[in-house]
């Protein structure tokens, strides 16, 4: 018995304007999988998972989550659905605080008389404790804005959201950027224990031998099409590496 | 003393301490006299509160323009309306006419995707011309019955000496604080006004949170004209002109950024105190009441700058 694929996506086509983003992809995405997406700068990669989270709306074709056709593209629906996103450039406020920023659009509120306030003291707490696992300093408090981090203390923040909120999808864009090497290696186990939990778990990178140890299944994007769609068992990341170098035009007929 | 000096409204409690520095040295024509700190806090209060609205957008990144026209439609509209529909009857439709102006001007600038700059200053004009049509140019007063009812008293009497505006904005003051810093919607609207992709990312609505920003200040431009009209019932064309550039100063002067996700409640009250006072003292001077204009822009400038040093020397990306 196979179970269906958690998100679908059929025959998707996205122009900006004049220019053709996104290729007529279809691909599938399995529960309890982890996923490489892999492609050079352009190649569509983020502009696919930014169809998944509810950023852009495709030109054509359909996307489907948990069998079900989506129907309107929207961050909030998105993550209504539990779809959590680590995206590179976007995602913190840098006037708000560690904590402000860690429950954007979920903030926990305690009622006094009835009325709804920030519950600062659980913001507080809770976020940086999340945080530090992931490498924020012991001396930054839950206080300070986000402005004041460093690249990779604001992609600790980032991480350490998505991990608290997880729900039934993880998307990671390029999450060991600015990362140091054990932090790297604390962000990859995480990504396989996000797996082993069941989430669907999809990683992009540009670094091909990075994602290969850790994925079930890498998914590689050219110029906006999907040129490989191979599982790491099959295909050794030398091979991939080639698929990428030659633009997926030569090998793709053997890898497919 | 830390929180205070990282405070956006810290320029203009300077600003504030500087003035007053410079006004008791160089008295014209007694400043410290309760005749005047009566009179210039009661135009501080009424430019606070439609300072305080205008704070609101500035912080989601959008300005409003239409601010001044909407307070001078509020306030016909409460006048004329209270013959046919008594004073709380007009009240109510005269605040409602403000917010639908707010909803209609943040839906176009949310939905049309449009710059704020350009719907609000139709507003400007469009609410001009209607209190023009609907006045006729002409005069209108409060009946004697309407000026005793009670309701006018409560918003434009006066308790202990002090006038009701003065207590009108520090209720709404500190609401606006409570609501900005510790709650959701709060913490909201900042992140809009920081960042609106990042907002946007996280599922905030960013065009439910400007439209409703647009509101309130809608809101509370039309509430400073009623109160301004319970204290001298009497409306004229011209109610609340150029009043949109003294609450943009004013807000602008008490350390709101245009490039939005920072202000300061507190700031904003005393920006409007420093416009306030700037305009009395050159009255009071016998300066041509054009300069005052002149001087609000060169406080203007020299505000902006201020505060722009003073974010950098505290590490914020302006």
């Amino acid at each position: 018995m196979t179970q269906n694929p958690l998100i679908q996506v059929k025959n998707l086509d996205l122009y900006f304007g004049a220019f053709h983003a996104l290729k007529n992809v279809s691909v599938d995405f399995n529960a309890g999988e982890l996923i490489g997406l892999v492609g050079d700068n352009g190649a569509g990669k983020t502009t696919l998972i930014r169809v998944l989270c509810g950023i852009h709306a495709p030109t054509k074709g359909d996307v489907f989550f948990d069998g079900k056709k989506v129907e309107k593209f929207h961050p909030k629906l998105a993550i209504d659905q539990g779809i959590e996103t680590i995206q590179q450039s976007v995602g913190l406020c840098d006037n708000l605080s560690i904590a402000r920023n860690f429950y954007l659009g979920r903030e926990p509120v305690k009622r006094i008389l009835g009325i709804p306030f920030l519950d600062f003291a659980k913001m507080r707490e809770k976020s940086s404790r999340v945080i530090r696992q992931f490498g924020l300093r012991e001396n930054v408090s839950a206080d300070d804005e986000v402005e004041r981090l460093s690249g990779g203390e604001r992609q600790s923040v980032k991480i350490g959201r998505a991990v608290e909120f997880k729900n039934r999808v993880v998307i990671m864009d390029e999450p060991t950027n600015h990362l140091s090497v054990r932090e790297r290696e604390h962000v990859n186990e995480l990504a396989v224990q996000l797996k082993e939990q069941g989430l669907l778990v999809i990683y992009i990178t540009h670094d091909i031998f990075q994602v290969h140890k850790l994925a079930d299944r890498i998914v590689i994007m050219e110029n906006g099409e999907k040129v490989a769609d191979a599982s790491t068992d099959s295909m050794s990341a030398e091979a991939l590496e080639d698929v990428i170098r030659q633009g997926g035009r030569v090998v793709e007929k053997e890898a497919v | 003393m830390k929180y205070l000096v990282r405070s956006q409204g810290f320029g203009a409690t300077i600003g504030v301490i500087a003035m007053l520095a410079v006004f008791t040295v160089i008295d014209f024509s007694g400043w410290w006299t309760i005749q005047t700190l009566s009179n210039v806090t009661q135009f501080t209060a009424i430019l606070a509160l439609v300072a305080l609205g205008q704070a609101l957008v500035i912080m989601t990144k959008e300005i409003d323009l239409s601010v001044g026209s909407i307070y001078g439609l509020t306030g016909v509209a409460f006048i004329t309306l209270e013959p046919s529909l008594g004073v709380p009857g007009s009240l109510v439709v005269a605040l409602l006419i403000a917010a639908a102006a707010g909803f209609i001007q943040g839906t176009a600038v949310v939905k049309g995707e449009l710059p704020s700059m350009i719907v609000t200053l139709g507003g400007l004009f469009a609410a001009r011309g209607i209190i023009y049509v609907w006045t006729g140019g002409s005069v209108h007063n409060f009946s004697p019955d309407a000026r005793t009812h009670a309701l006018t008293r409560l918003l434009g009497g006066e308790l202990f000496g002090v006038e009701a505006a003065l207590y009108w904005v520090g209720i709404v003051s500190v609401l606006l604080a409570i609501m900005l810093w510790g709650t959701r919607f709060g913490n909201r609207l900042l992140a809009t006004g920081g960042s609106r992709e990042s907002a946007e990312s996280r599922g905030v609505r960013t065009d439910h949170v400007k439209t409703t920003a647009f509101v309130l200040c809608s809101l509370l431009a039309g509430f400073a004209g009623i109160l301004t009209l319970c204290n001298q019932p009497q409306t004229h064309v011209t109610l609340g002109e150029n009043m949109e550039l003294e609450a943009i100063s004013a807000a602008v002067i008490g350390g709101c950024l245009l490039t939005g996700g920072r202000g300061s409640i507190l700031g904003v009250i005393l920006g409007a105190l420093i416009v306030v006072s700037f305009r009395y003292q050159l009255i009071a001077l016998g300066a041509p009441s054009s300069w005052y204009i002149t001087f609000v822009g060169a406080v203007l400038i020299v505000a902006v700058i201020f505060n722009q040093k003073l974010a950098r020397f505290l590490g914020h990306s302006v």
